[in-house]
């Protein structure tokens, strides 16, 4: 029913395309995120499936409707959507109560009714209380609740989140971030959630889109994403990687400055990235797959974070807090790669220095 | 942002500039001991004054005369701000009501001024000095035929204010600002009561300068308008218009504006001997020259020319309405008042 | 608001040594001083001489001036044209201002610097205008729409009440175009969208959501219109006193013109109502609706949802075409075209009635030359001393919590709310001698009085500039080392210069045409060309009038013009 169908969409703002050739399907009922560095064209995407921004090119569908190409474009009054804004876009001038109604009011429901279906979708925000008071009464975390009352009291087929929580404070975004992904199994509603929150894409979505400079990078599930990089850039963007710099032959990956060599089956030949996540990387006492000195290491409680010379480059490893105590600075020590990706080399040098 | 201050330097500049222009004068005096500044507030239109004062300048080139305009009352209330204010701002005066010099001699502030040519000057002066006519206005009606019959239009000051066909499309000046104004409604009180007022009032009459009436008649939005005959006359030969005057046959308003001079107790540069000197070039054939040129009539008997385009003095003296000058000071505020009441919207 | 008993009056605090020497309670103390002397002080005296005239109190002077039934009808009508003024001025502004920001209606930018661009052009040129446009008789306007529409009479006469709201309107009602497209910029537009996306339709939006979150901006800029017309001169004594309207300012001058004790009297008394009135406006604009501001500046800006006009687009967009010829641009060139018109019954291009004659005078005329020089000096008096005192206090109000900085900062507020006749009424009376200070006839004056009046323009620009540039900027600085005088000449100043310049603008283009304080304050040597050029269009000559004002409308746009290209844009006025 509420299947979005996103078809060849280009925008261009003036001469300056934000988005390219966009394509996409999301399922009915599922939780699908827009992952990218600001300026990456999520929001322009969400703003086209809202209705505020008409593509230059291309179709979207909801449901069965087009509601956006060439010949038809409905606006977004018509298009039975419910829409969370990054600045919560609480009207300061009406209640709580009349906030969450508004939209059943524009439907032209009655009286009691509105009352009780605000009276229910209160309860799910824990906002119940608060219903008389006007918004310059409530916190940052509450306003934000009453935005995402307002998105849902209509039973909109489609729930649209802009940054919702890039303006609340690390505890509270945590527990939103539970109560967003409750309340939308509870309701079974589709949702397009977009933000530049690795952590939250990973955590509520079902699938993840990654976007940058306009263009999809990957579509996956977090799962994939994170393990399945398909590019350099998602692999960064997403989690801590280290990046080498290999020559790929005769079913092994040469690293360039060291000299150490990893089993490689892939198709990739000649000059090659070799990606690596710091907890991939375990020490181990005999048999390790590449040998190193340790530089330095801080314990930090739940994991040991260290640096590791491995000939000519340094790589991080995310080691079991307990291995804090069995080794020390300037000791020769043996590493095991549980996993890693190989990527084409480019050329291009943006990703190669990141090591935090 | 550099550019943004260059410009606001610049101008800061070219206004210091343009006030550092005119601080520099020069001091000479002319043989016969004349010299300094003179300062004259005057009612006449500035056309007039700028071609006068450039024959000033001519005659007196050691003096420095500089003329400020106003209507009279204008000037009054600013004479009357600067009298409470201890100092006058200026050496002489030349506005449009006569009854003013009677007030201004009571209150001590002008100069007698002896002269020698008297006997030429065919209207009233006083006879200690204290002012002297010096340029006939006579308040008339004009009318445009290019847009109207002469037939349609009122012809004395009496129809003017009850000829219906007229209501609505007349005008006149304001008695507040302007003298010869004040001096007309006094005479026509004096003729017709202060009926007459209201009379104007029902012919909703419009209240404003001669030149604005001017143009109303050009345009046709006015049918016939009470005016100086002199505005018509420049009208006439400057613009080659075609608007006529109208000697209205009940009589026509002769105003002689007088000439005055502030003693050294109040005026500013003390100059009485280039204020008897501008008083006597006034008064001689060749600042009475100056007047008819202007479009005003000669007060002297002996000046044969009438301005240009005007019936000859003698033919409008020979029917006017007499303005009881001392009266008109007296009832001044009350005459004032009652008018604005009169053509007042209700 | 506080009253300003602290700074004036020692008080046992004063003694502690801080307080003495901290620099910030001089710069207070001499600004409060000077608008003590030259406002605060004046004012009152007009309103005791109102109660005191004779020497005693006595209300005989309201009695008189209130049962006279020519001022009764000056009280009503002053009323009732400035509150439709206010009405029909807001009913143009604010749909002018949402189609401008919120639509694609075409031309906007263009029509957004006509309607703005207006704001800076002397009101009692449009008097001119629209008086040969729209009398009864000939009105150009009034025989077009004859021959159009085949009527037997005229149908507008601008010699009415209505004629007169008609020019106030269309001459204040950038005041509120203005304050609401200002206002309407720092909405956040998501408050819109989230209308929209709940279901409401454009229109439905703009009548729940726009309009009341817009109420405050739109009450003050009602405000604004209403007091701005009921303290205007130049058209109600260009329009209204020719067919008998008169208003208040009307009546206050021609009192003063009377000449006598007890014309400036009379004068005083109904200042004082005028007086009042502004006070109350004023009380209620800053007090009342202040509390109620929900202006909310978004976190990030997102340009605003356009609406889409749709198949109305060119309809509306013609429609404003429309406006902008009537409102603007017809009356600009009307009097562009009387200004080279030797007989103004014939049309200007009819043989021989083309002339520069006009032009050539502007140019030559002596009197002429010394109003401009008089304009110029008095208004970049005005203007680089009104800065001054703005940037002053808008470091107060915005860097320091220093206790008595919003005195000035009321005073300064008062003094703008304040009708311009009421300013010049009470600095003649207070300023002529009478306790001591005589400056006037003199061009000092005319510089206190603009100042009083137009300051706080200025002073707004700065502070909204300098609130927007972190206090940390300047910290930055000087943890690197500059004094704090070095920080601010190298990063605060270059910052908010561009702020600067527009409100040194702000005050100079009011002052440089300023009519109404002129005609009270002028003496011999000090004319300005506002008043020039009022006398030539009542007394002298329309057409040297008209030349004059076509001279000031092309330095106001041309002033605009180089300002936006230089700036590359960054600002106009």
């Amino acid at each position: 029913m509420s299947k979005i169908i996103i078809k060849d969409v280009m925008k261009a703002f003036g001469d300056v395309v934000v988005l390219n050739d966009f394509n996409a399907e999301f399922a009915d009922g599922e939780f699908i995120t827009l992952l990218g560095p600001s300026g990456c064209g999520k929001t322009t995407m969400l703003r086209m499936i809202a209705g505020f921004e008409k593509p230059t090119k291309g179709e979207i569908f909801i449901g069965e409707q087009e509601v956006s190409s060439t010949k038809t474009f409905v606006p977004p009054e018509k298009r039975d959507i419910g829409m969370v804004f990054q600045s919560y876009a609480v009207w300061p001038h009406m209640t709580v109560f009349e906030n969450v109604a508004y939209p059943l009011k524009m439907k032209k429901m009655d009286k009691a009714n509105i009352k009780e279906h605000v009276a229910r979708v209160l309860e799910i925000v824990h906002l119940s209380q608060y219903a008389e008071r006007v918004p310059s009464q409530l916190s940052g975390g509450q306003q934000q609740r009453v935005a995402l009352a307002r998105a849902l009291v209509a039973e909109p087929q489609l729930l649209l989140l802009d940054e919702p929580l890039s303006n609340l404070d690390a505890k509270l975004r945590d527990s939103m971030r539970f109560e967003i992904k409750e309340i939308q199994k509870a309701l079974g509603i589709t949702v397009v959630y977009v933000t530049h929150d690795q952590m939250e894409a990973m955590t509520m979505s079902d699938r993840v889109i990654v976007i940058n400079h306009g263009d999809i990078q990957q579509i996956g599930k977090p799962t994939e994403i994170y393990r399945y990089p398909a590019n350099q850039f998602v692999a960064d963007f997403v989690g801590k990687i280290n990046f080498i710099k290999a020559t790929s032959a005769n079913g092994e990956v040469q690293f360039k400055d060291s000299n150490q060599k990893l089993p490689y089956d892939g198709e990739l030949k000649g000059d090659v990235v070799v990606g690596i996540r710091p907890e991939n990387l375990r020490f181990i006492k005999t048999n390790g797959d590449l040998k190193g000195t340790m530089v330095s290491q801080f314990y930090l409680g739940d994991v040991n974070d260290c640096r590791v010379d491995i000939g000519g480059e340094q790589i991080r490893v995310i080691a079991e807090p307990k291995s804090f105590d069995k080794h020390a600075e300037g000791e020769s020590i043996l590493l095991r790669v549980d996993e890693f990706s190989v990527f084409e080399d480019t050329g291009d040098d943006e990703h190669m220095k990141i090591l935090t | 942002m550099k550019k943004l201050l260059v410009l606001v330097c610049v101008f800061a500049l070219v206004g210091s500039m343009a006030f550092a222009g005119g601080a520099a004068e020069t001091s000479k005096v002319s043989a016969d001991g004349l010299g300094g500044k003179l300062l004259i507030y005057t009612s006449m239109y500035d056309d007039v004054i700028e071609a006068i004062d450039r024959t000033l300048e001519k005659a007196f080139p050691t003096v420095d005369i500089e003329f400020f305009y106003g209507g009279t009352g204008t000037l009054q209330a600013k004479i009357a701000a600067e009298i409470a204010a201890g100092k006058l701002g200026c050496d002489m005066l030349m506005v449009a009501d006569p009854s003013y010099a009677l007030e201004l001699k009571e209150m001590g502030v002008l100069q007698p001024i002896m002269i020698d040519n008297t006997a030429d000057i065919a209207f009233d002066y006083d006879k200690e000095g204290y002012w002297y006519p010096v340029r006939i206005s006579n308040m008339v009606l004009a009318f445009n035929p290019g847009k109207f019959k002469k037939s349609e239009i009122p012809n004395s000051f009496y129809d003017f204010a009850y000829d219906k066909g007229v209501a609505g499309m007349v005008s006149m000046s304001n008695p507040l600002t302007s003298g010869t104004a004040l001096d007309t409604i006094s005479a026509l009180k004096d003729k017709y009561g202060y009926d007459y007022y209201r009379a104007l009032g029902e012919q909703k009459v419009k209240i404003e300068s001669g030149s604005v009436a001017l143009t109303k008649l050009e345009t046709g939005e006015c049918k016939v308008v009470m005016i100086l005959e002199e505005s018509v006359l420049q009208k006439r030969e400057m613009d080659k218009s075609k608007i006529e005057v109208i000697y209205p046959t009940d009589g026509t308003i002769v105003v002689p504006s007088p000439i005055m001079s502030i003693n050294d107790k109040w005026s500013p540069n003390k100059n009485s001997k280039a204020a008897k000197a501008v008083t006597e070039w006034f008064l001689s054939q060749e600042g009475q020259k100056n007047i008819v040129k202007a479009w005003m009539h000669s007060v002297s008997a002996t000046y044969p020319d009438a301005p240009y385009d005007a019936i000859p003095t003698k033919q409008i003296l020979a029917n006017t309405i007499p303005v009881d000058w001392a009266n008109t000071v007296t009832l001044r505020e009350e005459m004032r008042t009652k008018f604005q009441e009169a053509v007042a919207k209700k | 608001m506080r009253s300003p008993t602290r700074s004036t009056s020692p008080s046992p605090l004063m003694v502690h040594r801080k307080w003495f020497m901290d620099p910030k309670w001089i710069i207070i103390a001499l600004i409060v001083g000077f608008l003590l002397v030259f406002q605060v002080f004046p004012l009152l005296y007009l309103v005791f001489r109102a109660f005191f005239s004779t020497g005693k109190f006595s209300l005989a002077a309201f009695k008189r001036v209130y049962t006279y039934p020519l001022n009764w009808s000056a009280l009503v009508n002053t009323l009732v044209t400035a509150f439709f003024s206010m009405v029909f001025g807001v009913l143009i502004a604010f749909p002018l201002a949402w189609l401008i920001g919120r639509t694609n209606l075409y031309g906007k930018k263009f029509f957004r610097t006509l309607f703005v661009a207006t704001y800076m052009v002397p009101p009692y040129v449009g008097a001119m205008a629209w008086m040969r446009l729209l009398n009864p008789t000939v009105g150009s306007m009034n025989v077009f729409l004859q021959k159009i529409f085949n009527l037997s009479a005229a149908p507008f006469n601008i010699y009415t009440t209505g004629g007169l709201i008609w020019v106030l309107t269309g001459f204040y009602y950038p005041y509120a175009f203005i304050t609401i497209s200002r206002a309407m910029e720092k909405m956040d537009p998501s408050l819109e969208e989230a209308s929209r996306i709940s279901g409401a339709s454009p229109l439905m939006t703009l009548r729940t959501i726009t309009l009341p979150m817009m109420l405050p901006s739109i009450v003050a800029a009602a405000l604004l219109v209403f007091i701005a017309a009921a303290s205007a001169y130049g058209i109600p004594s260009i329009i209204g006193v020719p067919g008998q309207i008169h208003t208040v300012t009307t009546r206050i001058i021609d009192f003063v013109y009377i000449g006598s004790q007890e014309g400036l009297t009379d004068a005083t008394t109904l200042a004082v109502f005028l007086m009042i009135i502004a006070n109350i406006v004023l009380y209620l604009s800053t007090f009342t609706l202040g509390k109620r501001q929900y202006i909310t500046v978004s976190g990030k800006s997102t340009r605003p949802n356009i609406v889409d006009l749709g198949k109305w687009r060119v309809l509306i967009s013609m429609m404003v075409v429309l406006f902008a010829l009537v409102i603007v641009i017809i009356p600009f060139i009307t009097v562009a075209l009387s200004s080279i018109t030797v007989n103004l019954g014939e049309p200007v291009f009819s043989q021989g009635n083309m002339t520069l004659r006009y032009w050539a005078r502007i140019f030559t005329r002596k009197s002429i030359l010394s109003s401009s020089k008089n304009s110029l000096l008095s208004a970049i008096m005005a203007a680089t001393f009104g800065m001054g005192i703005s940037c002053m206090m808008a470091y107060l109000l915005v860097r320091t919590k220093v206790k008595g900085r919003k005195i000035p900062d009321f005073m300064i507020t008062v003094g703008s709310g304040t009708p311009s006749v009421v300013i010049a009424l009470s600095l003649i009376m207070a300023m002529s001698g009478k306790f001591g200070i005589n400056i006037y006839n003199t061009l000092t004056i005319m510089v206190i009085a603009y100042m009083i009046k137009y300051m706080m323009m200025g002073m707004r620009t700065v502070v909204s500039a300098l609130s927007q540039i972190s206090p940390s900027l300047e910290e930055a600085s000087q943890i690197s080392g500059a004094s704090w005088l070095k920080s601010m000449k190298n990063v605060t100043l270059p910052l908010i210069a561009p702020a600067i310049v527009a409100g040194w603008f702000l005050i100079f283009m009011p002052c440089f045409y300023e009519l109404t304080m002129s005609t009270l304050l002028y003496s011999t040597n000090t004319k300005t060309l506002g008043y020039e050029l009022f006398t030539y269009q009542t007394y002298h000559n329309q057409q040297t009038a008209s030349a004059l004002a076509t001279a000031i409308l092309i330095i106001v746009f041309g002033i605009n013009w180089l300002l936006n290209k230089l700036t590359d844009g960054e600002f106009s006025i």
